[in-house]
């Protein structure tokens, strides 16, 4: 069981991923009254890539784009995708350490190209995750403190028993902090600083063509598939719909239900994050690292304060 | 995409993903790049076809010229067309890059752009509309289809004689060969 989740957990989750940015420029065209692209456009894009010749920087721009993307697809093996998890131990430790290998491969191709504009998104990408895991961390010790567990499977059956995480009162305050950084996580507006096309030319990017740039659409889309993951996991009952499937459970049935509710839950919070995107504009680096230092960090601060007290 | 051409994309994906996924730099020359913002925008929406505009040569496979071509900026053009990554087509806009257009007597706008680089395709008129640069992307993929699109393996082949017409004209160039001799 466990062998066949872990080859299918990383598909579902790339599958959903080219889904999600499919669904993303399609809702965004729908929002400037245009027709838009068809929802399949980023794996044709995506096959166009692998079709054409990629130029190579040498060993280390290669070597940076495939850690980038090995590491979103051993983080997507410590999330349960409805109730296939194929490492159980670890959770949300391994998750936090994981996390930067994402900032860290782009680092290393966008140095290995050499190229200006790269250099500058790379140093925006790694202030932008810098400031957005300050609260990132703050409000995962709110939940960790509060359910007394570091593994994420727990905390979501301990939901499916008490109710969801958002809507209890200790840990609301930390669940409107994840959702006030979780555009800085997907990398998308108002925190659109690093892949800012108009102004730096698509950033670490810049010099990825053929391969490496449809290397690096499946790790754009394996992120944000990660970053909704783990919003619905913690803060909206991962797989649990109000025990809907509790007369179904052990059977085959309730694990492929699981999995359809908890990509229903990270459409729906996709759909909100794709409005935050159409209606703000760009902020510049440093004020998108004020205001995340300030305002997220404060209330999941004081989140992690008051759970600390209701223990 | 249409169902009876599953076929096709089984057949030659790579192909099929380029006719449906133009990234497109556009070379901002002259007068044409004001038909662009329309044409990528709320009102004609390229996007529907899959053209959407990228930041760098690496990341494109369509090089559209908008306009006149000046002996400066040919220079930054061949530079360009020369980082993208094959298959890669070029789509001249506008009736300047054809046979200078209005430009005709200047001493230094290029007359024809075919002799410096390949070019796929033209779409004539001063200006063409929105509606004829779709026109001109739908005559592009019968092209594909048709393997007639092949100004990259021209540029391969040929690559002595555009280099000798770049050389004509710049007298020493300041980068190397793209393709080595044939001959040595």
């Amino acid at each position: 069981m466990n062998i066949i989740a872990m080859f299918i957990s990383p598909l579902i989750a790339l599958i959903t991923g080219m889904f999600f940015l499919g669904i993303f420029r399609k809702i965004m065209a729908r929002l400037q009254w245009r027709y838009g692209p068809p929802v399949i456009q980023p794996v044709i894009d995506v096959i166009r890539s692998f079709s054409q010749m990629s130029i190579s920087h040498g060993s280390l721009f290669d070597f940076g784009i495939i850690l980038s993307l090995t590491g979103s697809f051993v983080l997507i093996l410590f999330l349960p995708i409805g109730e296939l998890c194929p490492f159980t131990s670890g959770g949300l430790i391994a998750f936090i350490y994981l996390m930067l290998l994402d900032p860290l491969g782009m680092a290393l191709s966008g140095a290995a190209a050499a190229n200006p504009n790269s250099s500058i998104g790379i140093s925006r990408k790694f202030l932008l995750s810098l400031a957005y895991e300050v609260p990132l961390l703050l409000v995962l010790l709110a939940v960790m403190t509060r359910y007394n567990t570091i593994s994420l499977v727990e905390i979501v059956k301990i939901q499916a028993s008490t109710g969801w995480a958002f809507g209890s009162w200790t840990l609301v305050l930390s669940g409107i902090a994840y959702f006030l950084i979780l555009p800085a996580i997907l990398g998308v507006r108002p925190f659109e600083v690093v892949k800012a096309s108009q102004e730096i030319s698509s950033g670490p990017i810049a010099e990825f063509g053929g391969k490496h740039l449809a290397f690096s659409t499946l790790q754009h889309a394996l992120h944000m598939f990660v970053g909704l993951a783990l919003f619905v996991d913690i803060f909206l009952g991962g797989w649990t719909l109000f025990g809907l499937l509790d007369p179904l459970s052990g059977t085959v049935w309730a694990v492929i239900l699981g999995i359809v509710i908890f990509l229903l839950k990270m459409i729906v919070v996709l759909v909100i994050e794709i409005f935050i995107n159409a209606v703000y504009p760009r902020y510049r680096i440093e004020q998108a690292m004020k205001y995340l230092w300030k305002w997220p960090t404060l209330i999941s601060f004081i989140g992690l304060i008051i759970v600390v007290l209701a223990n | 995409m249409d169902r009876n051409q599953i076929g096709k994309w089984l057949k030659n994906p790579g192909k099929m993903a380029n006719k449906y996924s133009f990234h497109v730099v556009y070379f901002c020359t002259g007068c044409g790049i004001i038909e662009i913002p329309p044409s990528i925008t709320t009102r004609w929406d390229a996007e529907r076809f899959g053209i959407i505009p990228v930041a760098t040569p690496r990341q494109a496979n369509l090089f559209l010229i908008t306009g006149y071509v000046s002996t400066k900026t040919l220079k930054a053009i061949i530079r360009t067309y020369e980082q993208m990554p094959e298959p890669k087509y070029t789509v001249a806009f506008g009736s300047c890059p054809i046979n200078g257009g209005m430009y005709y007597d200047s001493y230094n706008t290029i007359k024809s752009l075919d002799k410096y680089i390949p070019v796929d395709g033209y779409i004539a008129g001063c200006m063409p509309r929105p509606e004829a640069i779709f026109i001109g992307v739908t005559h592009l993929w019968k092209l594909i289809d048709m393997d007639k699109a092949d100004g990259y393996k021209r540029y391969r082949e040929d690559y002595e004689f555009y280099r000798e017409n770049q050389e004509q004209l710049f007298g020493e160039l300041d980068w190397p060969p793209l393709f080595k001799n044939k001959s040595s």
